[in-house]
């Protein structure tokens, strides 16, 4: 369905020396450097699959969307999008495709919400009858109701991100890409808002492309995740085979009365512990630490830490995908 | 045609609404115009006061009264601010937002900014031409409005409208090269606003001037419109003056387009 190989984008940036003399020296001669903001990404998508499309900021991961959604012209490298050049023909590409991107919105900023959606379904020729339907659905899974009279420029950031998703989608499209849909929002709507992505792809099987910093997201709508930083890919598979990859790490949580625990324990030195695989983190008679079980097996870890301090109560826990994620960005390319 | 033009109907109601929201906006630009237009009565009128020729390059006072007033009403008719409006999404990278619905780019800006423009039509158009028409009754002692002449002023202002969009868009997409370009915006105005007529009458220049003047698509912004009006054209002359119009607004459309096609390939869209 999306398939992308070898691609790249280099911006030109002017740059400017400081002060009056460099304005007007970069007017008659000027500067400029090449920025690589995606050196050389891969990746396919098949269709009806979500895609967890990851990275840390600056990664280029809206850089890739826009070479994706036709914004953007690649350097090299090929893009397509069920065989189709994003490039090409552009106003009859992005009727299949479905775009939000978290920072900005599409919807007119003075129109009442209700009148957007019948300006896109005009410019989308949506029939009346496929369009009333359309609405009804829309309306249940991400509940405009309440603000559907509005002006745009009157709803609050939930509201605004929900009714950009459901402009996303009026036009059936068959991919949908989501740049940060849940940037910024509370709990509860973006629990709204992964529920209703959840359901059009299971539904319409619509294939999804989705970029996001809430790795919540991630764990509940993606199977798949590619990870990238600096421009090229980092990770490429399903979040299990991340997990069997990276995540040797384990989490001893444990509460204790002994005074110094962590001094007393001392894992680093007693382990030989590299840094990147150990953290102890302390709060009153609370303790956690990370480790990396291939280098400490976690029985090792039990017997130690019963055998050195008083403990009343302990855990051990799985890593969860965010510290993968969280050593990944650390490192960067391993 | 017809479904491929109401799918930009919703872009003029949305310009529509857009000046109905900024109605404080609208007035003070439009009272920032009125008062240039005064200013220069004033100063015409002064000219005319201390020179001893009640007749200048073939205009009286009654017809400079009347050409400044027209000069007024028509450049507002026909300006068109395409060139900020696209340097200013280039710069916000809202462009993109345009660019990932199916519809034409410049068509959307063309029936935003005629909805835009629709209050401004309603609302200055009458008392404008009774105005004008009533010093011209003044002066001359005799109904000076011929249907005609206005009937063809509104096509030539509807062509020095479409040259005046195009010639901005195509302005505008030298956003994509210098990315910023306010300044190179009020130098454009200050230059148009002297090569279309509207700070001098182009009778008032050399005539070697003038000619070359009257060729340059900048005339056919106010001038040719205004000219029109006060009947100074007619007959071949009259259609020569309306086939250039045609001629210049095909001109920017096509290098609009050609423009459009070129610069998109540039495109660096910025932000998030
Ligand atoms: N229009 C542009 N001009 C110059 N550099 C840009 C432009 N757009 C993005 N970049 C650079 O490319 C890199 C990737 O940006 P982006 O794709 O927005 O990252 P992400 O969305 O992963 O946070 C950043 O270093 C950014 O500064
Ligand atoms: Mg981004």
């Amino acid at each position: 369905m999306i398939y992308v190989e070898n691609l790249r984008k280099e911006f030109k940036k002017t740059v400017k020396e400081p002060g009056l003399k460099g304005s007007i020296k970069s007017l008659f001669y000027p500067k400029s450097e090449k920025v690589v903001a995606v050196k050389d990404i891969s990746f396919e998508v098949p269709e009806g699959e979500v895609l967890g499309f990851i990275g840390p900021n600056g990664a280029g991961k809206s850089t890739v969307i826009k070479m994706l959604t036709g914004i953007l012209t690649p350097t090299s490298g090929v893009c397509t999008i069920n065989g189709r050049n994003p490039r090409e023909n552009r106003k009859s590409y992005v009727k299949e495709i479905g775009v939000v991107f978290g920072q900005r919105t599409q919807l007119w900023w003075d129109l009442p919400l209700r009148e957007t959606y019948g300006v896109l379904k005009e410019i989308y020729e949506v029939p009346e009858d496929k369009y009333k339907k359309r609405m009804a659905f829309l309306n249940e899974v991400l509940d405009l109701e309440s603000f559907i009279t509005s002006p745009v420029r009157t709803l609050s950031l939930g509201q605004r991100m929900r009714a950009d998703i459901a402009a996303s989608l009026i036009h059936s499209p068959k991919v949908l890409f989501l740049d940060e849909p849940t940037i910024g929002l509370d709990v509860v709507v973006k629990d709204n808002i992964r529920n209703a992505i959840e359901y059009i792809n299971k539904e319409e099987k619509t294939t999804v492309v989705l970029t996001t910093h809430d790795l919540a997201d991630i764990e509940l709508l993606a199977k798949r995740i590619v990870m990238i930083d600096k421009g090229s890919n980092v990770f490429d598979g399903s979040i299990s085979e991340l997990k069997n990859r990276y995540g040797q790490i384990r989490e001893l949580h444990f509460d204790t009365d002994t005074k110094n625990a962590e001094k007393i324990l001392s894992y680093g030195q007693h382990f030989n512990f590299e840094p990147e695989d150990l953290s102890v983190e302390c709060e009153g008679s609370q303790m956690k630490v990370r480790f990396n079980s291939s280098v400490v097996p976690v029985s090792e870890m039990l017997s130690y830490t019963l055998g050195k301090i008083s403990v009343n109560d302990i855990s051990v826990k799985d890593a969860d995908i965010e510290e993968i994620i969280r050593r990944l960005y650390k490192q960067g390319v391993e | 045609m017809r479904k491929k033009l109401r799918i930009y109907v919703p872009f003029i109601n949305a310009g529509m609404q857009e000046t109905t929201t900024y109605r404080v906006n609208w007035l003070f630009y439009m009272f920032g115009n009125v008062l240039g237009c005064f200013i220069s009565y004033f100063i015409w009128n002064a000219v005319y006061n201390s020179s001893e020729n009640s007749t200048m390059n073939g205009f009286t006072m009654p017809q400079m009264i009347v050409y400044i007033f027209l000069m007024f009403l028509t450049s507002t008719l026909v300006s068109s601010g395409g060139t900020y409006d696209i340097g200013e999404e280039i710069r916000d990278g809202s462009i993109a937002m345009r660019l990932i619905k199916p519809i034409s780019y410049n068509a959307t800006f063309l029936f935003q900014e005629l909805g835009n423009k629709a209050m401004t039509i309603c609302i200055l158009i009458v008392p404008m031409v009774v105005g004008v028409e009533i010093v011209r009754f003044n002066f001359t002692g005799a109904v000076q409005f011929n249907i005609l002449y206005f009937l063809l002023y509104l096509v030539s202002c509807v062509l020095a409208y479409l040259i005046n969009f195009f010639f901005n868009i195509c302005f505008g997409f030298i956003a994509f090269v210098i990315k910023y370009l306010w300044g190179a915006n009020l130098m454009k105005n200050c230059i148009v606003g002297f090569l279309s007529g509207q700070t001098i009458p182009l009778a008032f220049m050399p005539e070697v001037l003038e000619k070359v003047f009257l060729i340059l698509p900048f005339a056919s912004l106010n001038y040719t419109p205004v000219m029109i009006y006060i009947g100074m054209y007619n007959g071949t002359t009259l259609l020569y003056f309306l086939g250039l119009q045609v001629f210049w607004a095909l001109f920017f459309w096509g290098l609009s387009k050609l423009l459009w096609s070129v610069s998109v390939k540039y495109l660096a869209v910025q932000g998030g």
